[in-house]
């Protein structure tokens, strides 16, 4: 009797977990204006979203502000738009971090001399990431980006911190083919 | 004959530009879209006359790249109510009716286009989504007021 309810509560809660990635993801694949597409058509070279506006996206001054004016009408407005902007930035995150990652693979499959420890360590911050993206992007919909400041801010730094910890192992790799280079 | 190239940093161009134009602008989102008009639009390439012939058609374009790229990731910055407030700056300035200036930026969302290249997407997002939020905050502020007439 309990295995087949747990086995009921289960299915719901997958059922619930598929319906919300699918909102999720159609949000973020239909923003609110027909004209925005083309900002989708931008290359993968522009830069990182700077720190100051992760934290602007996911801050509750603007909701605090937008409740003031007491309209129903312009809060459901603002929730969907910033949601919209939220889910882009997870999306870009993710893609980001995945782009890094592929790089970072195949320098290492060139590389010599490979420190296990490091790559695990490296693979281990990578999947972390992953994981708070994809719980990100659940979420936006359900809670709100305002609820998930901390979290997002997490991610931001985690992805900082494996961007700057591959970017000193490729210039370590570097020198140390000019070394070689050299010595040879 | 002899010819002297003076090397002219970015940052006093920058001043020039700033001084002689910029502060005659009132709000932060007329300076933004003042300095996205001196893009080609075919080109993608920015021009200012002024600049060009005082220093370099060459310094005069990074100069005026810099400056839109530092104008628009100040106005993306913005809190929604601070940027409510320089929307309705820059409506006041341009001496249009309110109405019509709302409606139509609304429908046509011309700010667009002063949104640089190369910029971050998600600052991108974030600029055309608080604009759209600004517009309808001042539209409904003047609901109210249209009703009562």
């Amino acid at each position: 009797m309990i295995g087949t309810s747990s086995a009921l509560v289960g299915a719901v809660l997958l059922l619930v977990l598929i319906l919300v990635w699918i909102r999720a993801d159609s949000a973020s694949r239909h923003p609110p204006s027909v004209l925005d597409p083309w900002l989708a058509d931008q290359g993968d070279g522009v830069e990182v979203c700077p720190p100051e506006f992760v934290l602007q996206i996911f801050s509750g001054q603007d909701l605090a502000f937008i409740s003031r004016l007491e309209s129903p009408e312009l809060k459901r407005h603002f929730l969907r738009e910033r949601s919209a902007v939220a889910l882009l930035w997870v999306q870009q995150t993710t893609a980001a971090i995945r782009r890094i990652m592929r790089r970072h693979l195949e320098a290492s499959r060139l590389s010599e001399d490979i420190e296990f420890a490091m790559e695990a360590r490296i693979f281990l911050q990578y999947a972390k990431l992953r994981l708070i993206c994809g719980v990100l992007f659940l979420l936006i919909g359900l809670a709100g980006p305002q609820r998930l400041h901390g979290m997002a801010l997490r991610a931001d730094k985690l992805t900082q911190r494996i961007g700057e910890v591959l970017r000193e192992l490729e210039s370590g790799a570097r020198t140390g083919e000019m070394d070689g280079a050299r010595s040879s | 004959m002899s010819a002297t190239v003076r090397l002219v940093p970015v940052q006093e161009v920058y001043s020039d530009l700033l001084n002689r134009t910029l502060s005659r602008i009132s709000c932060d989102l007329g300076r933004l879209i003042y300095l996205a008009s001196t893009r080609d639009y075919n080109t993608g390439s920015y021009y200012h006359e002024g600049l060009a012939s005082r220093f370099s058609p060459e310094v005069a374009r990074k100069t005026l790249e810099m400056a839109h790229r530092q104008a628009f990731y100040k106005v993306s910055g913005f809190s929604l109510e601070d940027l409510a407030s320089d929307l309705e700056a820059y409506l006041r300035s341009t001496r249009e009716s309110p109405q019509e200036f709302l409606r139509t930026w609304q429908r046509l969302e011309p700010y667009r286009i002063a949104i640089p290249t190369e910029v971050n997407l998600t600052v991108a997002r974030l600029f055309t989504s608080n604009l759209r939020l600004a517009l309808a905050i001042l539209r409904s502020r003047q609901e109210p007021s249209q009703s009562h007439r």
